[in-house]
């Protein structure tokens, strides 16, 4: 493949456990997010989308045990590396901005005390801040002063509060939570994932408690920061309005599995997936009139007894006796387009 | 020309915000701070906003959930915001509600058959038990359910069936308007399809009205004739659907309707983005309440509050200007 590849997902099987029995939440999650890329991973509630997304930055919750699979990150396999090197990932590499900022902003710390903690945590990154101000000297972390650490996290923070849009930074360092509006502790959030320069930016669901409007700043801003942020993204909606104005490639997640990836232009021009299809023609679209929504039949299965072989059969209307039995694998109907449905050949579309 | 089925009038709900050990009133919440409206016998009329636009209370308003603070709410010649006791209860029967969230609008420990009954029994709309139940099988098959369904209990069911069950409810008493508050806005997409379709087809056949109140452009815009577009209590405009969607021409209508991200990536929106925040109703600005955040705005904004005023049969808009704004969003196809 041309593109270089930053993180793979292989193979990733992963259930809970819960009273009522093991949830399989995720079955053969396989994909891959590539260097610079904006991968949008969409599905309904309950798809498999976060937990997805949990299980990169290990921050699964204690009933979750992973069968099966491994997510490689600069040559590691994330689901089996110690805590500590998880912690360090996070501290630099990967960053995630939530849902819900109300709930992930500590309400007992200001926001300067939040955003600085990410640089003080990285010590070299700050001696290495100090060198380049002042060449003269040649500073490391040991000749550096707990209070000029501080004043230059202090900077460093107004600095990625400017790049997130937020105006009188001074002001706002010195705010708690419960004082911003969910706008800007959204852009808080997104202030402190920038803060740690990762190289893969994780944001589930970043715009789903906001109203029009401050979606709309949002959106705004994440367009421009896709301009300078040499990072990759994994965006996680589901909302295929956001996936067509922010991502280049989509992954569309069905009951724990990826039915269909493709590049975002192939995915709305050509959805091959009866799951797909039926999604885009279920919602109503500003740019199109329809006198009738079509329906997918029935509701999203229970994983506690998730449909035998193709997940999705008991609710498509093109489902083939093999359907029941046996799961289809992704398979490339072109370079830019897998699917998986029993009802296309490899390489043919 | 439709006839008015409700006629509202200058319709305000203010909730106090008291302070200290005596309850003095310092201030208030202005949820809903004068809105006229009408709504059409048969029509769907799609009240659309931001959280805290108070299209919510006004939906509770209508039916006397919340007693509005001043303001008149005229049903078929009849004024209703005063009504009591037995007069009152005739009334209501007329209207149903479906609310947002199936899984806190059901009593858990009531069964389906029972919460389809106890409605029927309240208004004496049915002479016995087993006419009753007769009506409740109808009711259930109606909205897509069997039954088998009425033996059970709400946790039995998925969310979309127990919104099914919600809108089964509030056909109970035969009502003429139904208030659809957010009814699909706790469900995934693909069961949505299935109860907007139900909504459509149980209009057709039962000759409803219905004040469909979202959030999302997108439903309203499938669902309604006309739409009404609140902002902090009141209306800025209203108008056909086609209007407000291709050709708004207040600020606040065209930068909602561009904000929203269109699922096509060939097309490139134009978006207008507002700055700021939607002020608090416990403090509204002056004049123009939009006048914080419009692009537009002028010294005028700030000294007088503009009028809700007919521009075009039928086309309300409340702005001291008439701005020429560009289409909103950038049209493809019609089928």
């Amino acid at each position: 493949m041309a593109e270089e590849s930053l993180i793979q997902v292989n193979h990733v099987k992963l259930d809970f456990h819960t009273y009522a029995g093991e949830v399989k939440a995720l079955d053969d999650v396989t994909f891959e997010v590539r260097k610079g890329e904006a991968l949008g991973l969409v599905g309904e509630s309950g798809c498999g989308k976060s937990v997805t997304a949990l299980s990169i930055d290990g921050l699964l919750p204690e009933n979750a045990s992973v069968t099966n699979g491994e997510i490689i990150f600069a040559g590691k396999n994330l689901l089996t590396i110690k805590k500590e090197e998880m912690r360090k990932i996070r501290a630099s590499q990967i960053a995630m901005v939530f849902q819900d900022p109300t709930t992930f902003l500590n309400p007992v710390l200001t926001i300067g005390e939040q955003i600085e903690e990410v640089f003080l945590l990285n010590p070299e990154h700050l001696a290495a801040v100090a060198s380049r101000d002042d060449e003269s000297e040649n500073k490391t972390i040991s000749n550096l002063s707990k209070q000029q650490q501080k004043r230059i996290a202090k900077r460093l923070s107004i600095d990625v509060l400017k790049q997130v849009r937020l105006g009188d930074q001074d002001r706002i360092l010195k705010q708690y939570p419960h004082e911003l509006s969910g706008g800007m502790r959204q852009r808080c959030m997104i202030a402190m994932a920038l803060a740690r320069n990762p190289d893969l930016l994780i944001a589930d669901e970043i715009t789903t408690a906001l109203d029009v409007t401050i979606q709309a700043q949002i959106l705004e801003l994440l367009r421009d920061l896709k301009r300078d942020f040499r990072g990759s993204t994994l965006l996680i909606t589901h909302d295929l309005g956001i996936v067509a104005e922010l991502c280049d490639r989509v992954a569309v997640m069905y009951a724990g599995n990826i039915v269909e990836l493709a590049d975002v232009g192939d995915l709305f021009a050509n959805p091959l997936h009866p799951y797909t299809k039926g999604l885009m023609k279920a919602i109503p679209m500003l740019d199109r009139r329809m006198n009738r929504l079509e329906t997918i039949q029935g509701a999203v299965p229970d994983l506690i007894n998730p449909p035998s072989g193709c997940r999705f059969h008991p609710r498509c209307s093109f489902a083939l006796e093999k359907c029941k039995s046996v799961k289809p694998e992704l398979l490339h109907v072109s370079n830019s387009h897998t699917v998986a449905c029993h009802l296309y050949d490899e390489g043919k579309p | 020309m439709m006839q008015n089925i409700l006629e509202i009038k200058n319709l305000k709900k203010w909730f106090p915000i008291t302070a200290g050990l005596v309850g003095r009133t310092k201030g208030y919440v202005k949820a809903v701070d004068g809105v006229d409206l009408d709504i059409k016998k048969g029509e769907t009329f799609g009240l659309v906003g931001e959280s805290g636009s108070g299209k919510t209370t006004l939906g509770r308003c209508i039916l006397r959930l919340i007693e509005p603070t001043s303001g008149e709410m005229i049903y078929r010649d009849q004024d209703i915001t005063k009504l009591k006791g037995e007069t009152f209860r005739k009334i209501r029967r007329k209207f149903g509600i479906v609310f947002q969230d199936p899984y806190a609008s059901l009593d858990p420990r009531q069964t389906v058959k029972s919460a389809l009954i106890e409605p029927m029994i309240y208004h004496k709309l049915t002479q016995n038990h087993e006419e009753a139940i007769k009506k409740a099988k109808d009711l259930i098959k109606r909205v897509g359910l069997n039954e088998d369904h009425l033996y059970r209990f709400p946790h039995e069911f998925s969310g979309g069936q127990r919104q099914r069950i919600a809108v089964a409810r509030a056909l109970t008493t035969d009502p003429e308007i139904i208030i659809l508050d957010e009814p699909t806005s706790f469900l995934d997409v693909s069961v949505q399809a299935q109860i907007l379709n139900l909504l459509s087809d149980l209009q057709e056949e039962l000759d409803l009205t219905y004040l469909f109140i979202s959030h999302n452009l997108s439903v309203i815009e499938h669902m309604s004739g006309r739409v009404g577009v609140m902002y902090l209590g009141k209306i800025m405009e209203a108008a056909p659907k086609d209007i407000v969607y291709r050709s708004p021409e207040h600020p606040y209508t065209h930068a909602l309707i561009s904000a929203l991200p269109i699922p096509n990536p060939a097309l490139s929106q134009q978006r207008v983005v507002l700055t700021g925040d939607i002020p608090s109703p416990a403090n509204i600005p002056s004049g123009c309440r939009f006048r914080t955040r419009c692009p537009y705005v002028k010294d005028l904004c700030a000294e007088k509050e503009p009028l809700l005023e007919t521009r075009q049969p039928g086309h309300l808009v409340s702005c001291h200007f008439d701005l020429k704004l560009p289409p909103p969003i950038p049209i493809l196809e019609t089928s």
